[in-house]
Protein backbone atom coordinates (compact mmCIF):
# COMPACT_ATOMS: atom_id res chain seq x y z
CA UNK A 1 0.00 0.00 0.00
CA UNK A 2 2.99 2.03 0.36
CA UNK A 3 3.57 2.50 -3.10
CA UNK A 4 0.03 3.82 -3.89
CA UNK A 5 0.95 7.63 -3.91
CA UNK A 6 3.56 6.83 -5.91
CA UNK A 7 1.69 5.30 -8.50
CA UNK A 8 -1.40 7.98 -8.75
CA UNK A 9 1.09 10.33 -9.02
CA UNK A 10 2.83 8.60 -12.52
CA UNK A 11 -0.82 8.12 -13.21
CA UNK A 12 -1.47 11.75 -13.08
CA UNK A 13 1.28 12.45 -14.61
CA UNK A 14 0.75 10.49 -17.56
CA UNK A 15 -2.32 12.35 -18.38
CA UNK A 16 -1.64 15.42 -18.18
CA UNK A 17 0.19 17.05 -21.40
CA UNK A 18 3.28 17.60 -21.73
CA UNK A 19 4.96 20.69 -21.62
CA UNK A 20 7.39 20.77 -24.12
CA UNK A 21 8.75 18.03 -26.58
CA UNK A 22 11.82 16.03 -25.84
CA UNK A 23 15.00 17.56 -25.65
CA UNK A 24 17.39 15.37 -27.94
CA UNK A 25 21.43 15.90 -28.25
CA UNK A 26 22.93 15.09 -31.97
CA UNK A 27 25.87 12.07 -31.46
CA UNK A 28 28.35 13.97 -33.35
CA UNK A 29 30.56 10.43 -34.41
CA UNK A 30 27.53 8.93 -35.90
CA UNK A 31 25.92 11.93 -37.78
CA UNK A 32 26.67 13.83 -40.77
CA UNK A 33 24.99 17.17 -42.23
CA UNK A 34 26.22 17.16 -45.71
CA UNK A 35 25.33 18.06 -49.00
CA UNK A 36 25.87 16.92 -52.64
CA UNK A 37 26.68 19.66 -55.61
CA UNK A 38 27.90 19.70 -59.11
CA UNK A 39 31.19 20.76 -60.59
CA UNK A 40 31.58 20.94 -64.09
CA UNK A 41 28.71 18.40 -64.92
CA UNK A 42 30.43 16.18 -62.52
CA UNK A 43 29.11 15.62 -58.75
CA UNK A 44 31.04 15.31 -55.44
CA UNK A 45 29.95 15.31 -51.75
CA UNK A 46 31.17 17.34 -48.69
CA UNK A 47 29.94 17.81 -44.94
CA UNK A 48 30.40 20.51 -42.16
CA UNK A 49 32.52 18.86 -39.58
CA UNK A 50 31.53 21.89 -37.10
CA UNK A 51 27.82 22.48 -36.38
CA UNK A 52 25.49 22.41 -33.05
CA UNK A 53 21.57 22.23 -32.75
CA UNK A 54 19.14 22.68 -30.22
CA UNK A 55 16.51 20.18 -30.63
CA UNK A 56 12.75 19.19 -29.55
CA UNK A 57 10.92 16.74 -31.12
CA UNK A 58 8.16 14.27 -30.16
CA UNK A 59 5.90 12.79 -32.47
CA UNK A 60 2.92 13.59 -30.07
CA UNK A 61 4.01 16.98 -29.84
CA UNK A 62 5.10 18.67 -32.38
CA UNK A 63 3.20 21.95 -31.89
CA UNK A 64 6.43 22.23 -28.95
CA UNK A 65 9.37 20.70 -30.99
CA UNK A 66 11.36 22.94 -32.80
CA UNK A 67 14.59 23.14 -34.23
CA UNK A 68 17.65 25.72 -33.93
CA UNK A 69 20.90 24.95 -35.97
CA UNK A 70 24.28 26.30 -36.36
CA UNK A 71 27.09 25.35 -39.01
CA UNK A 72 30.27 26.85 -38.67
CA UNK A 73 30.88 27.48 -42.54
CA UNK A 74 34.72 27.13 -41.93
CA UNK A 75 34.46 23.61 -41.29
CA UNK A 76 33.23 22.68 -44.50
CA UNK A 77 35.39 19.40 -46.11
CA UNK A 78 34.63 18.26 -49.72
CA UNK A 79 37.80 16.11 -49.82
CA UNK A 80 39.35 17.97 -52.57
CA UNK A 81 41.94 20.73 -50.90
CA UNK A 82 41.74 23.51 -54.29
CA UNK A 83 37.78 23.24 -53.56
CA UNK A 84 38.17 23.50 -49.68
CA UNK A 85 40.73 26.42 -50.54
CA UNK A 86 37.86 28.09 -52.41
CA UNK A 87 34.98 27.74 -50.45
CA UNK A 88 35.50 30.17 -47.24
CA UNK A 89 36.63 33.07 -50.06
CA UNK A 90 34.37 35.89 -50.57
CA UNK A 91 32.91 34.44 -53.76
CA UNK A 92 31.23 31.23 -51.90
CA UNK A 93 31.23 31.56 -48.20
CA UNK A 94 32.55 34.93 -46.98
CA UNK A 95 33.59 33.11 -43.81
CA UNK A 96 35.33 36.35 -42.38
CA UNK A 97 32.56 38.16 -42.17
CA UNK A 98 29.53 35.16 -41.99
CA UNK A 99 31.68 32.76 -40.27
CA UNK A 100 28.00 31.23 -39.27
CA UNK A 101 24.67 29.78 -41.30
CA UNK A 102 21.58 29.02 -39.41
CA UNK A 103 18.53 26.96 -39.78
CA UNK A 104 15.26 27.81 -37.18
CA UNK A 105 12.19 26.05 -37.29
CA UNK A 106 8.81 27.67 -37.61
CA UNK A 107 7.05 24.58 -37.18
CA UNK A 108 6.93 20.77 -37.56
CA UNK A 109 3.94 19.12 -39.49
CA UNK A 110 3.71 15.63 -40.35
CA UNK A 111 3.47 14.45 -43.83
CA UNK A 112 2.48 10.90 -45.64
CA UNK A 113 6.14 9.70 -45.44
CA UNK A 114 7.17 11.20 -41.66
CA UNK A 115 7.11 14.66 -41.18
CA UNK A 116 8.48 18.31 -42.84
CA UNK A 117 10.23 21.52 -40.52
CA UNK A 118 8.96 24.77 -41.93
CA UNK A 119 12.23 27.27 -41.05
CA UNK A 120 14.36 30.22 -42.13
CA UNK A 121 17.61 29.19 -43.59
CA UNK A 122 20.28 32.07 -43.35
CA UNK A 123 23.97 31.93 -45.23
CA UNK A 124 25.65 34.95 -45.82
CA UNK A 125 22.64 36.85 -43.81
CA UNK A 126 20.14 35.75 -46.93
CA UNK A 127 17.16 34.48 -45.21
CA UNK A 128 15.11 32.41 -46.94
CA UNK A 129 12.41 29.37 -46.13
CA UNK A 130 13.43 26.54 -46.47
CA UNK A 131 11.17 23.19 -45.63
CA UNK A 132 12.73 20.12 -44.86
CA UNK A 133 11.43 16.73 -45.37
CA UNK A 134 12.36 14.32 -42.55
CA UNK A 135 11.83 10.72 -41.26
CA UNK A 136 12.43 10.36 -37.53
CA UNK A 137 12.35 7.07 -35.78
CA UNK A 138 13.13 6.36 -32.15
CA UNK A 139 14.35 3.42 -30.42
CA UNK A 140 14.46 3.68 -26.35
CA UNK A 141 16.55 6.87 -26.00
CA UNK A 142 18.05 6.88 -29.00
CA UNK A 143 16.52 8.76 -32.50
CA UNK A 144 17.48 8.70 -36.02
CA UNK A 145 16.70 11.54 -38.33
CA UNK A 146 16.87 11.73 -42.09
CA UNK A 147 16.46 14.30 -44.49
CA UNK A 148 17.49 16.02 -47.44
CA UNK A 149 16.30 19.30 -49.39
CA UNK A 150 17.76 21.06 -52.94
CA UNK A 151 18.29 24.23 -52.05
CA UNK A 152 19.38 27.28 -55.21
CA UNK A 153 22.93 28.36 -53.77
CA UNK A 154 22.74 31.33 -55.56
CA UNK A 155 19.52 32.96 -53.38
CA UNK A 156 22.09 32.74 -50.35
CA UNK A 157 24.54 34.83 -52.93
CA UNK A 158 26.94 31.56 -52.59
CA UNK A 159 29.24 31.87 -55.74
CA UNK A 160 29.14 34.86 -57.04
CA UNK A 161 31.00 36.53 -60.12
CA UNK A 162 32.02 34.22 -62.90
CA UNK A 163 30.73 31.67 -59.80
CA UNK A 164 27.02 32.11 -61.30
CA UNK A 165 27.40 29.91 -63.87
CA UNK A 166 25.50 27.25 -63.67
CA UNK A 167 28.44 24.83 -65.89
CA UNK A 168 30.87 25.89 -63.89
CA UNK A 169 29.35 24.99 -60.44
CA UNK A 170 25.43 23.36 -60.57
CA UNK A 171 22.79 25.95 -58.50
CA UNK A 172 21.14 23.13 -56.84
CA UNK A 173 23.10 21.69 -54.09
CA UNK A 174 21.34 18.95 -52.07
CA UNK A 175 21.35 19.17 -48.54
CA UNK A 176 21.52 15.58 -46.59
CA UNK A 177 20.65 15.48 -43.22
CA UNK A 178 21.61 12.29 -40.86
CA UNK A 179 21.59 12.53 -37.68
CA UNK A 180 22.05 10.16 -34.70
CA UNK A 181 20.53 11.65 -31.55
CA UNK A 182 20.53 10.76 -27.66
CA UNK A 183 17.06 11.87 -25.51
CA UNK A 184 18.28 14.23 -22.76
CA UNK A 185 16.37 14.74 -19.51
CA UNK A 186 15.18 18.43 -19.33
CA UNK B 1 34.74 0.10 -101.80
CA UNK B 2 37.09 -0.08 -98.92
CA UNK B 3 37.53 -2.77 -96.44
CA UNK B 4 37.54 -2.33 -92.95
CA UNK B 5 39.96 -4.48 -92.26
CA UNK B 6 44.05 -4.11 -92.56
CA UNK B 7 45.39 -5.68 -96.13
CA UNK B 8 49.07 -6.82 -96.35
CA UNK B 9 49.33 -3.25 -98.97
CA UNK B 10 47.45 -0.81 -97.32
CA UNK B 11 45.66 0.32 -93.99
CA UNK B 12 41.94 -0.33 -93.55
CA UNK B 13 38.84 1.89 -92.85
CA UNK B 14 38.60 0.48 -89.09
CA UNK B 15 42.45 2.04 -88.54
CA UNK B 16 42.26 5.00 -91.01
CA UNK B 17 38.66 6.25 -89.02
CA UNK B 18 40.95 5.52 -86.04
CA UNK B 19 43.80 7.30 -87.08
CA UNK B 20 42.16 10.58 -88.48
CA UNK B 21 39.56 10.61 -85.89
CA UNK B 22 42.76 10.62 -83.05
CA UNK B 23 44.72 13.19 -84.83
CA UNK B 24 41.39 15.52 -85.04
CA UNK B 25 41.20 14.74 -81.62
CA UNK B 26 44.67 15.28 -80.59
CA UNK B 27 45.22 18.15 -82.08
CA UNK B 28 41.98 19.98 -80.67
CA UNK B 29 42.80 18.52 -77.36
CA UNK B 30 46.18 20.23 -77.48
CA UNK B 31 45.22 23.56 -78.89
CA UNK B 32 42.53 23.66 -76.22
CA UNK B 33 45.02 23.03 -73.79
CA UNK B 34 47.15 25.28 -74.16
CA UNK B 35 44.31 28.08 -74.81
CA UNK B 36 42.34 27.18 -71.61
CA UNK B 37 45.89 27.40 -69.20
CA UNK B 38 46.51 30.60 -70.40
CA UNK B 39 42.74 32.20 -70.06
CA UNK B 40 41.80 34.26 -67.17
CA UNK B 41 39.70 32.57 -64.60
CA UNK B 42 35.84 33.04 -65.84
CA UNK B 43 33.12 31.00 -67.16
CA UNK B 44 34.58 30.51 -70.35
CA UNK B 45 37.95 28.87 -68.42
CA UNK B 46 36.16 26.30 -67.09
CA UNK B 47 34.16 25.24 -69.83
CA UNK B 48 37.04 24.70 -72.35
CA UNK B 49 38.63 22.69 -68.80
CA UNK B 50 35.35 20.86 -69.04
CA UNK B 51 35.72 19.85 -73.11
CA UNK B 52 39.39 19.29 -72.68
CA UNK B 53 38.78 16.60 -70.22
CA UNK B 54 36.12 15.31 -71.74
CA UNK B 55 37.74 14.77 -75.29
CA UNK B 56 40.89 13.88 -73.53
CA UNK B 57 39.17 10.97 -71.75
CA UNK B 58 37.36 10.18 -75.02
CA UNK B 59 41.10 9.60 -76.78
CA UNK B 60 42.06 7.50 -73.68
CA UNK B 61 38.84 5.11 -74.92
CA UNK B 62 39.81 5.40 -78.76
CA UNK B 63 43.78 4.95 -78.26
CA UNK B 64 42.91 1.66 -76.28
CA UNK B 65 40.16 0.38 -79.17
CA UNK B 66 42.77 1.37 -81.33
CA UNK B 67 45.52 -1.02 -79.60
CA UNK B 68 43.09 -3.76 -79.82
CA UNK B 69 41.99 -3.27 -83.58
CA UNK B 70 46.09 -3.53 -83.94
CA UNK B 71 46.39 -6.02 -82.58
CA UNK B 72 43.39 -8.12 -84.03
CA UNK B 73 44.72 -7.07 -88.01
CA UNK B 74 47.85 -7.55 -89.84
CA UNK B 75 50.00 -4.26 -89.69
CA UNK B 76 50.64 -3.36 -93.63
CA UNK B 77 54.39 -3.54 -93.77
CA UNK B 78 56.71 -0.49 -94.20
CA UNK B 79 58.13 -1.00 -98.15
CA UNK B 80 61.43 -3.30 -98.21
CA UNK B 81 63.25 -0.55 -100.03
CA UNK B 82 63.45 1.44 -97.12
CA UNK B 83 66.76 2.11 -95.49
CA UNK B 84 67.05 0.55 -91.77
CA UNK B 85 67.76 3.19 -89.87
CA UNK B 86 64.59 5.13 -91.47
CA UNK B 87 62.79 1.93 -90.90
CA UNK B 88 64.06 1.76 -87.20
CA UNK B 89 62.87 5.80 -86.74
CA UNK B 90 59.68 4.92 -88.50
CA UNK B 91 58.82 2.00 -86.03
CA UNK B 92 60.61 3.98 -83.11
CA UNK B 93 58.10 7.22 -83.66
CA UNK B 94 55.27 5.18 -83.64
CA UNK B 95 55.87 3.10 -80.48
CA UNK B 96 56.59 6.74 -78.87
CA UNK B 97 52.98 8.01 -80.41
CA UNK B 98 51.21 5.11 -78.99
CA UNK B 99 53.02 5.05 -75.34
CA UNK B 100 52.13 9.10 -75.56
CA UNK B 101 48.27 8.27 -76.43
CA UNK B 102 48.14 6.60 -73.52
CA UNK B 103 50.32 8.73 -70.82
CA UNK B 104 49.42 12.12 -72.27
CA UNK B 105 45.52 11.64 -71.11
CA UNK B 106 46.42 9.41 -68.50
CA UNK B 107 48.76 12.05 -67.23
CA UNK B 108 45.96 14.73 -67.01
CA UNK B 109 43.32 12.13 -65.77
CA UNK B 110 45.97 11.96 -62.59
CA UNK B 111 45.94 15.53 -62.57
CA UNK B 112 42.10 15.44 -62.23
CA UNK B 113 42.02 12.66 -60.10
CA UNK B 114 44.55 14.19 -57.56
CA UNK B 115 42.30 17.02 -57.17
CA UNK B 116 39.65 15.10 -56.19
CA UNK B 117 37.38 16.93 -58.74
CA UNK B 118 34.39 14.92 -60.37
CA UNK B 119 34.56 14.11 -63.74
CA UNK B 120 32.00 13.53 -66.40
CA UNK B 121 32.20 13.17 -69.56
CA UNK B 122 30.73 15.26 -71.90
CA UNK B 123 28.13 15.40 -69.04
CA UNK B 124 26.73 11.62 -70.09
CA UNK B 125 28.47 9.62 -67.69
CA UNK B 126 30.79 9.99 -64.57
CA UNK B 127 33.94 8.68 -64.28
CA UNK B 128 35.82 7.69 -60.54
CA UNK B 129 38.82 9.51 -59.71
CA UNK B 130 42.01 7.32 -60.32
CA UNK B 131 43.85 8.22 -56.99
CA UNK B 132 43.41 9.42 -53.67
CA UNK B 133 43.56 13.23 -53.00
CA UNK B 134 47.14 14.88 -52.87
CA UNK B 135 48.64 18.34 -54.02
CA UNK B 136 52.12 16.78 -54.53
CA UNK B 137 50.57 13.74 -56.78
CA UNK B 138 48.67 16.72 -58.98
CA UNK B 139 51.65 18.79 -58.99
CA UNK B 140 53.96 16.12 -60.61
CA UNK B 141 51.17 15.14 -62.52
CA UNK B 142 50.87 18.88 -63.83
CA UNK B 143 54.54 18.36 -64.95
CA UNK B 144 54.21 15.25 -66.35
CA UNK B 145 51.48 16.16 -68.39
CA UNK B 146 53.18 19.80 -69.83
CA UNK B 147 56.39 18.13 -70.40
CA UNK B 148 54.85 15.41 -72.57
CA UNK B 149 52.93 17.74 -74.02
CA UNK B 150 55.95 18.86 -75.59
CA UNK B 151 57.49 15.02 -76.20
CA UNK B 152 54.39 14.79 -78.64
CA UNK B 153 55.31 17.81 -80.18
CA UNK B 154 58.62 17.13 -81.29
CA UNK B 155 57.32 13.71 -82.17
CA UNK B 156 54.37 14.31 -84.20
CA UNK B 157 56.90 16.59 -86.10
CA UNK B 158 59.03 14.12 -87.09
CA UNK B 159 55.68 12.07 -87.68
CA UNK B 160 53.98 14.10 -89.85
CA UNK B 161 57.03 14.81 -91.36
CA UNK B 162 58.19 11.88 -92.23
CA UNK B 163 54.82 11.00 -93.92
CA UNK B 164 55.09 14.26 -96.77
CA UNK B 165 58.67 13.56 -97.53
CA UNK B 166 57.23 9.83 -98.34
CA UNK B 167 54.49 11.48 -100.24
CA UNK B 168 56.08 14.38 -101.64
CA UNK B 169 60.14 13.70 -101.88
CA UNK B 170 60.26 10.03 -102.08
CA UNK B 171 56.65 10.43 -104.22
CA UNK B 172 55.96 6.54 -102.89
CA UNK B 173 52.28 5.19 -101.21
CA UNK B 174 53.48 5.34 -97.71
CA UNK B 175 50.81 8.43 -97.38
CA UNK B 176 48.42 7.46 -99.60
CA UNK B 177 47.95 4.00 -97.84
CA UNK B 178 46.41 5.73 -94.32
CA UNK B 179 43.92 7.90 -96.79
CA UNK B 180 40.56 6.46 -98.31
CA UNK B 181 40.16 6.38 -101.99
CA UNK B 182 42.16 5.12 -104.62
CA UNK B 183 44.30 1.69 -103.61
CA UNK B 184 48.19 2.13 -104.29
CA UNK B 185 49.76 1.09 -107.36
C1 LIG C 1 45.42 13.27 -75.75
C2 LIG C 1 44.92 13.88 -74.72
C3 LIG C 1 45.39 15.19 -74.15
C4 LIG C 1 46.17 16.19 -74.69
C5 LIG C 1 46.86 16.21 -76.08
C6 LIG C 1 46.29 17.24 -73.71
C7 LIG C 1 47.01 18.41 -73.87
C8 LIG C 1 47.13 19.41 -72.93
C9 LIG C 1 47.91 20.61 -73.07
C10 LIG C 1 48.70 21.01 -74.31
C11 LIG C 1 47.78 21.33 -71.93
C12 LIG C 1 48.47 22.64 -71.57
C13 LIG C 1 49.69 22.30 -70.78
C14 LIG C 1 50.15 23.38 -69.86
O1 LIG C 1 50.36 24.49 -70.33
O2 LIG C 1 50.26 23.09 -68.65
C15 LIG C 1 46.91 20.59 -71.04
C16 LIG C 1 46.58 20.99 -69.76
C17 LIG C 1 45.70 20.29 -68.92
N1 LIG C 1 45.09 19.07 -69.20
FE1 LIG C 1 45.32 17.99 -70.86
N2 LIG C 1 45.57 16.87 -72.58
C18 LIG C 1 44.99 15.64 -72.82
C19 LIG C 1 44.19 14.93 -71.96
C20 LIG C 1 43.74 15.37 -70.72
C21 LIG C 1 42.83 14.66 -69.86
C22 LIG C 1 42.20 13.32 -70.15
C23 LIG C 1 42.64 15.44 -68.74
C24 LIG C 1 41.81 15.22 -67.52
C25 LIG C 1 41.00 14.24 -67.31
C26 LIG C 1 43.45 16.61 -68.91
C27 LIG C 1 43.55 17.62 -67.97
C28 LIG C 1 44.32 18.73 -68.11
C29 LIG C 1 44.42 19.77 -67.11
C30 LIG C 1 43.69 19.79 -65.75
C31 LIG C 1 45.28 20.73 -67.63
C32 LIG C 1 45.66 22.06 -66.94
C33 LIG C 1 47.10 22.24 -66.74
C34 LIG C 1 47.62 21.67 -65.46
O3 LIG C 1 46.94 21.73 -64.44
O4 LIG C 1 48.77 21.19 -65.52
N3 LIG C 1 44.10 16.54 -70.12
N4 LIG C 1 46.54 19.42 -71.68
Amino acid sequence: MRSYPVLALALGLAAMPALAADRWQIQHPDSRLGFEATQQGGQFEGHFADYSAQMRFSADDLANSGFDVRIDMTSVDTGSGQRDNALPDKPWFHTEVFPEARYVTREIRRTDDGYEAVGDLTIRDNTHEVILPFTWQVDGDTAMMDGSVVIDRTRFGVGQGEWQDPQVAGHDVEVIVDLTLDRVAD
Amino acid sequence: MMQIRNSSSRWGAGAQLLHWLMALGIATAMGLGWVMVNLPMGALKFQLYAVHKSLGITLLALVMLRLVWRWLNTTPPLPGQLPRHERWLAHGAHRALYALMLLMPLSGYVINSAANFPLNVFGLVQIPNLTPESEALGEWASRIHLALFWGFVLVLAGHIGGALRHHFILRDDILRRMLPGRSPR
